[in-house]
């Protein structure tokens, strides 16, 4: 089941393009993780689903993000229902200025709960939840601020459930924490993936593969591969994403000799593929550009069983994908 | 050679700044000293519970209580009408607009320039609005001449204060579905109470000291004001009539006038750091 599907979507920074034509379904219920180097764009990305990205100067958002079918970045949509529904764990615990008690009724007060009777169940629920109950419930109207950075984090989650979220998305959320509350928030993760979908960026590939069920790998901006977390790990389709997850350099690639095709009938197409393939040695990269979604998986296959190496597949533009493939010598 | 020129240059600017705190910690104690010495002789009960009987202004019995009662009326007055204007302002320049917007920073501008008019600027123009409108010198007249005064001034300190609000902590509040207004009032503005606290008490204390802005505008009266039309006393003007006069009695009365405007700026002080202590627990 989708619970977030991502469709066509550009983000420029100052007229920059940060990230480039992303399309990706996010599943229900599952931890998916999106991995990839410094500045690839991971909390961008992430930061578009609650459109927090709105709040920063600067920016322009093209094309759709679909929460449970609806798009968030309609006109007439309520950017604070938006969030919450999708709340967010940052990097940071930021705990507000008040006590801890009013920290978890933040949200719920402002969403409209009255009556101290709730509040204080709501209260006392979620922080059972993050696991932080035992350690406060005795100092519940002491400033939060007092707690330990790793308690303020749990606050931090509790406070985010208190408004009862679908999705949590969290942006490396334990990477300022000592290696116990770090255990402990993951642990979190892994009881609430029943009930909530958590999309998280990390950018420690062992904790992906700890936790998460479906994996996303951007790099420079774009969407290189994704798949569930399994295949993805232990078989990773493209050169870019294989290089990341051995912790090589990864290297652009030196392109050959371009293809632009228009596609038409595939056996056609895929003997103008072929006739180029024969132009360049082995060893050598082709880039084929193609201007439909499903010629990609098609003209990739046949490529593949031709003994050619896939280096990726990625989408360039809003209908054009591109092919990027070395030239192997046949394995007979 | 090299060695000795820096050391030198070392020691005249350590002197310099010696110098210099030694002088301005001086001229307060010497401010303070002068109207302590000079108004305790005249200082006592009827000063500050008594309004000024017959021939007051010649030595005879009675107080200041008139121009205490003023004083806070009129600046207490200003302050809130200055603060239900400059909150807004604040929150608008830095939460609403956007960092570089033309607007806000225009409205910075105009604040600045505002800030630097002198006082009795502000009370020509208070004179000049009063007469237009057909009003005579009175507590309200004052009460907006003197916020306008202190407008400027409390309007950029807590624009100060709001700007230096981190983005996370914003960002916390949005990500819990918080608009911009829940986010202002009950977590920035929260969070710098206490800062915005000292920008109020700032502009309370440059209002109720000001004597040319109520000048023209607030008048002058032997009775505790009763009503926002009649003309007002305040301690500035009462020091200024009292120090007027050629009779050393009156003259001590100024004096013991003055101490008592600096202690009610002194005790404000001290409120407003118990305030900012208690506030302070709860911030990030």
């Amino acid at each position: 089941m989708v619970h977030i599907d991502v469709q066509n979507l550009s983000v420029y920074y100052k007229g920059q393009p940060g990230l480039r034509n992303i399309a990706v379904e996010i599943p229900r219920n599952k931890i998916t993780a999106i991995i990839g180097p410094s500045g690839c764009g991971k909390s961008t990305l992430l930061k578009t689903f609650n459109r927090l990205l709105d709040e920063q100067e600067g920016i322009r958002i093209k094309g759709t993000v679909l929460v449970d079918g609806e798009d968030i970045y309609a006109d007439k949509v309520d950017v604070t229902q938006v969030r919450k529904k999708v709340g967010l764990l940052a990097q940071r615990p930021q705990v507000l200025p008040m006590s801890i008690y009013d920290n978890v009724a933040y949200g719920p007060r402002i969403h409209g709960v009255r009556g101290r009777k709730r509040l204080d169940g709501i209260v006392e629920e979620h922080l059972k939840m993050a696991g932080l109950w035992e350690e406060v419930k005795d100092r519940l109207k002491s400033p939060a601020s007092g707690l330990s950075i790793g308690q303020q984090q749990r606050l931090c989650l509790a406070r985010g459930l208190a408004v009862e979220p679908e999705v949590i998305l969290a942006d490396e959320s334990t990477s300022a924490l000592d290696p116990i509350s770090a255990e402990t928030i993951e642990r979190r993760f892994m009881e609430l993936k029943n009930d909530y979908t958590i999309v998280m960026v990390t950018h420690v590939l062992r904790q992906a593969r700890r936790l998460a069920d479906y994996v996303i790998f951007l790099y420079m901006g774009r969407l290189i591969e994704h798949g569930p977390a399994q295949e993805f790990f232990d078989h990773p389709k493209y050169a870019k994403t294989q290089g990341y997850l051995s912790g090589r350099f990864i290297e652009e690639h030196k392109i050959d000799r371009e293809l632009d095709l228009k596609c038409g009938e595939f056996s056609a197409d895929m003997k103008i593929v072929r006739d180029e393939f024969g132009k360049i040695k082995p060893g050598q990269i082709l880039r084929v550009t193609v201007d439909r979604e499903e010629a990609v998986g098609e003209m990739s296959g046949s490529i593949e069983s031709d003994g050619h190496r896939i280096l990726e597949a990625k989408r360039v533009g809003k209908i054009s994908w591109e092919i990027v493939a070395e030239k192997q010598k046949r394995i007979k | 050679m090299g060695m000795n020129w820096r050391k030198i240059e070392e020691f005249f600017f350590k002197t310099l700044m010696i110098g210099a705190t030694l002088i301005v910690i001086a001229s307060l104690v010497l401010i303070l000293a002068t109207i302590v010495v000079k108004g305790a002789k005249a200082m006592n009960w009827d000063m500050l519970t008594k309004t000024p009987e017959g021939g007051f202004y010649l030595g005879k019995e009675g107080g200041v209580l008139n121009a205490i009662a003023g004083s806070f009326y009129l600046a207490g007055g200003a302050t809130v009408m200055a603060m239900v204007l400059s909150g807004p302002i604040a929150i608008y320049l830095n939460i609403y607009a956007r960092k570089r917007s033309k607007t806000a920073e225009f409205v910075r501008f105009s604040l600045d320039v505002l800030w630097g008019v002198p006082s009795i600027v502000y009370g020509a123009f208070g004179l000049t609005i009063m007469l237009y409108f057909g009003m005579k010198a009175s507590l309200l007249a004052g009460m907006i001449t003197v916020a306008l005064l202190e407008l400027p001034m409390m309007a950029r300190a807590m624009d100060e204060v709001l700007r230096m609000v981190p983005h996370d902590l914003k960002d916390a509040s949005y990500c819990l579905g918080a608009n911009k207004l829940e986010t202002s009032l009950r977590v920035i503005v929260r969070q710098t109470l206490p800062a915005l606290m000292t920008g109020v008490l700032l502009a309370f204390g440059r209002g109720i000291g000001d004597a040319a802005s109520v000048l023209f505008t607030a008048g002058f009266t032997d009775y505790i004001p009763d009503s926002l039309f009649g003309p007002a006393a305040t301690l500035p003007l009462a020091i200024f009539f009292q120090l007027q006069t050629p009779i050393p009695e009156v003259q001590d009365r100024g004096y013991a006038s003055a101490l008592i405007l600096t202690m009610i700026i002194l005790a404000i002080s001290l409120v407003v750091r118990l305030l900012t202590r208690w506030f302070d627990r709860n911030s990030v």
